[in-house]
């Protein structure tokens, strides 16, 4: 979004032929904007935090944040906020807003960690199958309940939402103080655990995640295919076959791209070593070398190696949790009636209603939907901590909504995709981890972060105005 | 249940001092509460009421619900009930005063219970934050990490505590730095004390340092379940040892397992013993730097010198960590869940 700017008249027939494919592909500007933004940060984070500290980073520009280890983290720190934003991109669609995430998520980790560590547990015992079925039951279902509630107060009862969920924002994180009383609840379920990305079991390995990345491309072409016959059904304008086999290409890279990065990080040494020392494999021998990333015998001791037992971690649980709910949001939102409906809300309410469409019933199903997402979240966030407390997740709404609107989502209704919203995600954990890769300051983080909102959503409507 | 016992011990406990002041009769003590939100307030209260009415005088008490206006409301009520000490745990430090003024001008003791304000006439009783940070940088000297990458995960950048226990923690550890042994490879603040804040700050940090960290000084023990979090992902949980306090049940089962290297913990029954003590002690007359414990403290915003109790708080490790369980902060397989038999002398 940030690639516009002013018109250089110079470049003429370069423009044109932008506009030519923008126009062929069908590809929303402001994305590819953002993408390219995204790129820039990553490697301006990855050039500064190499300075000073030649030789030692692995990045692709010399530093540490272009590594496969970092982006894989990043990833797995996007989740649970990308996760959330996919809802919430829906709610203020509608023209509507949902303040209370934050605290929805404290207290749905702390009911699910109260549920697993506090009555299951001493029951069935440590390690039963029930105990993170019931976890997740639990979280999914009171979330959907508390996300029913917010709606039907807001739909029927006709209060406003921001008042609804301004008064959650408060009472969620009290019950989530009183269920929890005040202290730390741990350690989660193991099993549960794999939902958070920070054990090996959780780790899907280098085959299937190409078995998955391959998936997803089959599913790629599938989609242009068969959006092609609709468009010849219907006899609506085609794209010419270069644009489509570009798309395509494009699809299938980011997909590859992505895999190949998530199967280049390996496991960290000690738990490889664990790994073989739990389940008698042979480790073989091998010339010691502090670089490497493997792990072999030499003169009886574990040593790293280069050429050795070797782990690659692939997609972590909760990045492919995030990714499913992103490609089902954005089908949800942009090819169901559902999805249509709530844009016709969002555009304009009065005619909605007056064409027919319930919009109270569409209101409490968003707001459902969206403490669904929460209950999710809440799972990814308490595995991944392996802990619940009534601080976790406290201010996420103001991440949530901020990642929604840098995403391009109009805070007047009627506008936003999911995609932008994930990649608004992105934006924001990348500025933050970027930022606390080269240990700046706390406060100097809040202010880049709020500065960036702000920014982010004047360029966007730098370029609505444009466009009219 | 084990709230009973500690009640009774606590009542047990007082029944001595109470034969100390047993002429101090008929007194009233009124506690100006800044909230009744966090639960540690309640345990606290116990403590105090339990001493007040051992020794024969009367506990009153006002909730100011988390707001300064409502605070002072409530002082000017304790005062018009001429009660004789009132213990305030200020809301707001600064906004407290002029109702400490009008304590002090209507000839009542005042108590600066756990919050500091500064007022001279007040007496202080807290923990010594400073000291809870020189244990944590002690308890890791002793552990025989005295050299190498250390990270420093602190807590809120608004809290004055954050900034008095890193105080405490470079006090004790300069001597290395300056010696350049120990390198501050990550220092920061956490927004809100928050766990998975301190997670992903954790993450980072091994990032840019290619996993070689040697010891991590986290400020309390709910921003060291994230640090631990992020160890673990990286298999080098129990092999970097990290700091704590507040003795979180969950931080004490992580020393047990090895996993945390110390929780400070600040037991509030005796912070609550301590204080209704000197509190009836005033109530009976005591000049307040005769009270028992009295020390000077001038380290506060203002530099006022006021007179103060200051309590040491208690390092848990794995060698003390049955003082918790013994006191009945924590039951035994509550401390002891999942530690392999005959690996912490506690446990057993």
């Amino acid at each position: 979004m940030a690639t516009e700017g002013e018109t250089k008249p110079e470049p003429a027939r370069r423009e044109g032929l932008f506009r030519t494919f923008l126009n062929a592909t069908e590809l929303d500007i402001r994305i590819l904007g953002m993408v390219g933004a995204l790129l820039v940060i990553w490697c301006g984070f990855d050039i500064y935090s190499g300075i000073g500290r030649e030789g030692e980073g692995t990045g692709l520009l010399g530093g540490f944040f272009l590594t496969p280890r970092n982006l894989w983290t990043l990833l797995v720190q996007t989740t649970p906020i990308a996760v959330m934003t996919t809802g919430m991109v829906l709610v203020i669609v509608m023209r509507q807003i949902d303040l209370s995430v934050g605290s929805m998520l404290s207290m749905l980790a702390v009911t699910g960690a109260v549920v697993q560590v506090f009555i299951l547990g001493p029951s069935l015992g440590v390690g039963h199958p029930v105990i993170w079925v019931a976890g997740v039951v639990t979280c999914l279902v009171a979330g959907t309940l508390v996300g029913i509630f917010n709606g039907v107060l807001t739909a029927y009862l006709q209060i406003p939402a921001f008042i609804v969920t301004l008064g959650g924002l408060i009472a969620y994180s009290g019950i989530a103080f009183l269920l929890a009383s005040g202290v730390t609840i741990a350690p989660m379920d193991k099993t549960f655990d794999v939902f958070g990305g920070g054990i090996p079991e959780s780790w899907i390995g280098p085959f299937w995640s190409w078995m998955l990345g391959a998936a997803a491309c089959a599913l790629i072409i599938y989609a242009l295919y068969n959006g092609r016959q609709k468009r010849r059904k219907f006899k609506f304008p085609l794209r010419p076959m270069w644009a489509e086999v570009t798309l395509g290409a494009i699809g299938a890279v980011a997909v590859l791209g992505t895999t190949w990065v998530v199967n280049s990080y390996p496991w960290p040494f000690n738990l490889i070593k664990q790994y073989a020392e739990a389940n008698n494999v042979t480790i073989p021998d091998g010339v010691e070398n502090t670089d490497g990333n493997a792990i072999c015998m030499s003169a009886g001791d574990v040593v790293r190696c280069t050429d050795g037992l070797i782990y690659y971690t692939g997609y972590a649980v909760p990045v492919l949790i995030a990714l499913v709910v992103g490609a089902a949001m954005t089908f949800l939102s942009s090819r169901t009636k559902f999805g249509r409906y709530i844009f016709a809300i969002g555009g304009n309410p009065e005619a909605a209603e007056l064409a027919g469409i319930n919009t109270k019933w569409v209101t409490v199903k968003v707001f459902a939907l969206m403490g669904f997402l929460v209950g999710l979240s809440s799972i990814i966030a308490s595995a991944r901590l392996d802990a619940a407390t009534n601080a976790l997740g406290q201010s996420n709404e103001l991440y949530v909504i901020a990642a929604a609107v840098i995403g391009g989502t109009s805070l007047a209704g009627g506008v936003g995709t999911v995609y932008g919203a994930i990649l608004g995600a992105l934006t924001m954990q990348s500025i933050q981890s970027g930022m606390q890769l080269l240990n700046l300051p706390a406060a100097f983080q809040n202010i880049v972060v709020g500065t960036v909102l702000v920014i982010a959503v004047f360029v966007d409507q730098l370029y609505r105005r444009r466009v009219k | 249940m084990f709230k009973t016992i500690l009640l009774a011990s606590v009542a047990v406990a007082s029944l001595f001092t109470a034969a100390d002041s047993a002429f101090a009769k008929g007194k009233t003590i009124a506690v100006s509460w800044k909230t009744f939100q966090e639960e540690r307030w309640k345990t606290d209260e116990a403590a105090i009421k339990a001493v007040v009415e051992a020794a024969g005088d009367k506990y009153i008490s006002t909730d100011a619900q988390g707001s300064a206006q409502k605070q002072a409301a409530d002082i000017d009520s304790l005062i018009s009930q001429k009660v004789d000490v009132i213990m305030v745990v200020a809301f707001d430090s600064d906004a407290i005063l002029p109702s400490i003024k009008a304590i002090n001008d209507a000839g009542i003791k005042a108590i600066a219970y756990d919050v500091q304000f500064e007022d001279p006439n007040a007496l202080y009783i807290t923990f010594d934050n400073v000291g809870v940070g020189r244990l944590m940088g002690k308890t890791m000297l002793a552990s025989g990490k005295k050299a190498g990458n250390f990270a420093f995960i602190k807590g809120d950048k608004g809290d004055p505590n954050a900034t008095f226990l890193f105080q405490g923690i470079t006090e004790v550890l300069k001597p290395q730095m300056d010696a350049g042994k120990i390198k501050v490879a990550c220092e920061t603040f956490t927004d809100g004390w928050k766990p998975d804040g301190a997670q992903k700050e954790m993450e980072q940090c091994l990032t840019a340092n290619n996993n070689k960290i040697d010891a991590v000084i986290s400020e309390n023990d709910g921003m060291a379940s994230g640090v631990v979090a992020a160890l673990t992902a990286q298999g080098l949980a129990g092999q970097v040892p990290v700091t704590g306090q507040d003795g979180d049940k969950a931080a004490l089962n992580r020393v047990a397992l090895g996993t945390q290297l110390v929780s400070v913990w600040k037991d509030s029954r005796a912070l609550g013993k301590v204080a209704a003590e000197a509190a009836v002690a005033l109530a009976d007359g005591t000049k307040i730097d005769k009270v028992k414990g009295v020390t000077k403290f001038a380290n506060g915003k203002n530099k006022v010198e006021m007179n103060a109790i200051l309590l040491t708080p208690d390092p848990i490790t794995k060698a003390n960590l049955d003082d918790v369980i013994k006191a009945g902060w924590i039951t035994k397989a509550e401390a002891c869940a999942g530690v392999k038999a005959g690996t912490v002398a506690a446990c057993k």
